[in-house]
């Protein structure tokens, strides 16, 4: 019987043996959220790295990237790439040290030649490069159906003035203006903070949008209220918006464009980032780009302000300073390789050498020459403030908001989190 | 009285099919929508097959084929099946010895210890991540089967070992002391006597540690990270869906193809399942 149990931990021994990775060879490894079509595009991107250079790139994905990321800190094992979700993130990371300044890993005088100054700056903290970015998103955006658009008589609205007649058009005539869906499971509410964002944009100055970001006014101040104002009296009608609020609600992010495709269409415009066109594809097969869906910029409320865009962007920060990572580094920040990623996904490219003619449609095209040519970026402001506000407070001060809270307690239980969280 | 029987039966078992058709719901819900194309699972519920459920053009396995054909599944079935073969044979076979010890062997202290271990069934196993992490990666067994093994091993003994703990204690000792007047060592006994006698208390932990270790996502991505030389099921198909959530349609078949091992496991072990449930309760 001894023998038995002899064998059984040999064989167990053994199969420990040959099980362990194969992480001796000269690799690197990248963490990031990417799974489905964006695991593929990257893995697509990163061929022609492998093939040259024969480093193997080696990829872990998980939806909760910044936890994993923290244990393996704490452990001391941190993936030598990691895509930063956000600003916040990376300030926080670099703050702590955990980043690798990549003003020496990389060549500044190429990034600034092939990057605007507003990338560089995005991943510039205390005057050190530890983001850079990859590729981009523009949220500012109101998707609509042209051929009703173009049945109905309706034109796309360029200022707010515009935008009201219409959706008093729209109603006069019948139709619901609006679709919007907060749903988004533990993440729900982020799609209204994204409105409240364009709206604080067009509302007030850039500065006074980044102090809002940065906690130095606070959230009871009267431009903020004002935005969630002009966003309650969308949202909050249902007259403006399909089933609101309960349907605001209850309805998942990616089935809200749904509305705009019924027959008869339960509404006519859906204010959302550029990512949606693969949702609006998915579960509405046979719709082509530019023909029974497009978009117009989300239109400018105070003329000052103009409109600004508003966005997201992937990034990679370094993490171990291996001479893989800095290669790996080095590659993804040209433009043939970004070519690939954002050709594969319909994501807009931040480097300035990559051709338009590797967007999949005319639509990304625009999209992409939008963000080009945006008199003032800003990057997502949930994304940036830190996670008990940006993913926490504000996305329930939204839900709460909708469904029927009153504002004024709304706008300081997101507050009392803030003073908390800031603080630290 | 026969009739009064009778009808207190009926009730039971009315309220037990109404139960097990609510418990079943949505795991039926999750079937019809594997079989649904992407469109119309965001369009409609999975109910309005209902009013035609004869009509297959609105089915469609395109899903499973999605799943299946996706590069890396027979690494990550393999993979899953070395983590939960040694995963749960490990955590058995040391909780038998240590509930046999500590149920049939006089030694002092063994309340105490017997305590300490239940004890730990409380401690939130995300406590343990970072230390356990940095002892892993001093060893060099971060990345490794070995360490996930070891890892599931930890976890899974208080509860292996409270349970068989229990069923052990139930045999009479009567048994042991004739075994033992006979001229039984306390290996032969264990091994001729307990475990024979506690097949179905360790056929329903087997279950139990097998289901658990088959569907842990978190501490394999933890231990193992998202490799795919190492990477389980699990991690597998949770890269499926995109960082939006895009896909998620996805996920029901993926469900029901990490679904088919466990309920192999569970059918075949299912006969001493009950009866280990039972382990201990009652005589007879």
């Amino acid at each position: 019987m001894k023998k038995a149990l002899l064998l059984i931990l040999s064989i167990v021994l053994m199969a420990g043996m040959f099980s362990s990775a194969a992480l001796a060879q000269d690799s690197v490894s990248v963490m990031a959220v990417w799974g489905g079509q964006e695991l593929d595009a990257f893995m697509k991107m990163v061929e022609p790295f492998e093939k040259a250079t024969g480093i193997e790139v080696q990829y872990e994905g998980t939806r909760d990237l910044p936890t994993l990321v923290t244990t393996r800190l704490e452990a001391g094992n941190p993936p030598d790439i990691v895509a930063l979700t956000g600003v916040g993130m990376m300030k926080q990371l670099a703050e702590e040290g955990d980043l690798v300044n990549l003003s020496n890993v990389l060549d500044m005088d190429r990034m600034n030649k092939e990057y605007s100054q507003t990338w560089i700056d995005l991943g510039t903290y205390n005057e050190d490069l530890y983001g850079m970015y990859i590729s981009a998103d523009v949220k500012s955006l109101v998707w609509y159906n042209p051929k009703e658009f173009a049945a109905k008589g309706y034109e796309v609205p360029e200022t707010w003035d515009e935008l009201k007649a219409l959706q008093e058009e729209m109603i006069a005539n019948g139709d619901t203006p609006w679709s919007i869906g907060l749903e988004s499971g533990a993440a729900s509410g982020w799609p209204g903070t994204d409105w409240i964002e364009d709206i604080m944009l067009r509302t007030t100055d850039p500065e006074v949008y980044d102090q809002w970001v940065n906690h130095e006014i606070p959230w009871t101040d009267a431009r903020v209220k004002r935005a969630f104002e002009i966003f309650g009296e969308i949202a909050k009608d249902p007259e403006y918006t399909y089933g609101a609020p309960t349907a605001v609600l209850a309805t998942n992010f990616g089935d809200a464009p749904n509305a705009l495709f019924t027959d008869p269409p339960q509404a006519m415009m859906h204010r959302q980032a550029s990512f949606i066109t693969s949702f609006i594809r998915d579960n509405n097969p046979g719709l082509v780009a530019g023909e029974d869906y497009d978009f117009f910029p989300f239109p400018e409320i105070d003329e000052e302000y103009g409109t600004p865009v508003l966005g997201a962007a992937s990034m990679f920060g370094m993490m171990n300073d291996t001479s893989a990572a800095r290669a790996f580094m080095r590659y993804v920040s040209t433009a043939g390789a970004q070519s690939i990623f954002v050709s594969e996904l319909g994501k807009l490219g931040v480097n300035k050498n990559i051709n338009p003619n590797v967007y999949p449609d005319d639509l990304t095209r625009q999209m992409a020459a939008m963000l080009r040519e945006a008199p003032t970026f800003r990057f997502d402001g949930s994304d940036s403030m830190p996670g008990a506000v940006g993913s926490g407070a504000f996305w329930q001060g939204i839900l709460d908001y909708v469904s029927g809270q009153d504002l004024d307690g709304v706008l300081e239980y997101i507050e009392s989190i803030s003073q908390d969280t800031y603080n630290q | 009285m026969f009739k009064k029987m009778n009808f207190t039966k009926i009730i039971i078992n009315v309220f037990i099919i109404a139960f097990m058709f609510i418990w079943i719901l949505p795991t039926i819900g999750l079937l019809v929508t594997s079989f649904r194309p992407a469109s119309e699972v965001s369009s409609t519920g999975w109910w309005t097959v209902l009013n035609s459920p004869l009509k297959f053009t609105q089915f469609t396995i395109e899903n499973y084929q999605q799943v299946l054909n996706q590069g890396g599944m027979a690494y990550a079935f393999r993979n899953s099946f070395i983590i939960a073969i040694f995963g749960t044979a490990l955590p058995v076979l040391v909780a038998a010895f240590a509930a046999f010890g500590l149920a049939k062997l006089q030694f002092r202290g063994r309340a105490v210890v017997y305590t300490i271990i239940v004890g730990l069934l409380v401690v939130p196993l995300q406590l343990t991540f970072i230390p356990v992490l940095k002892i892993y990666n001093a060893l060099n067994l971060s990345g490794t089967f070995v360490g996930v093994w070891l890892a599931h091993t930890g976890y899974g003994l208080p509860f292996a070992v409270f349970m068989l703990h229990n069923f052990f204690s139930s045999l009479p000792d009567d048994l042991f002391e004739a075994a033992y007047i006979d001229g039984a060592s306390i290996w032969t006994s264990f091994y001729k006597l307990a475990l024979p006698l506690s097949v179905p208390a360790i056929a329903s932990l087997v279950i139990f540690q097998f289901l658990w270790v088959w569907n842990d996502l978190l501490v394999a991505l933890i231990y193992l990270g998202g490799f795919q030389e190492v990477a389980p099921l699990t991690v597998k198909l949770s890269s499926l869906v995109g960082s939006y959530g895009q896909n998620w349609h996805l996920l029901t078949s993926a469900a029901f193809i990490s679904m088919v091992v466990p309920l192999i496991i569970f059918f075949a072990l299912q006969r001493y399942f009950v009866r280990g449930i039972l382990a201990g309760s009652v005589k007879g």
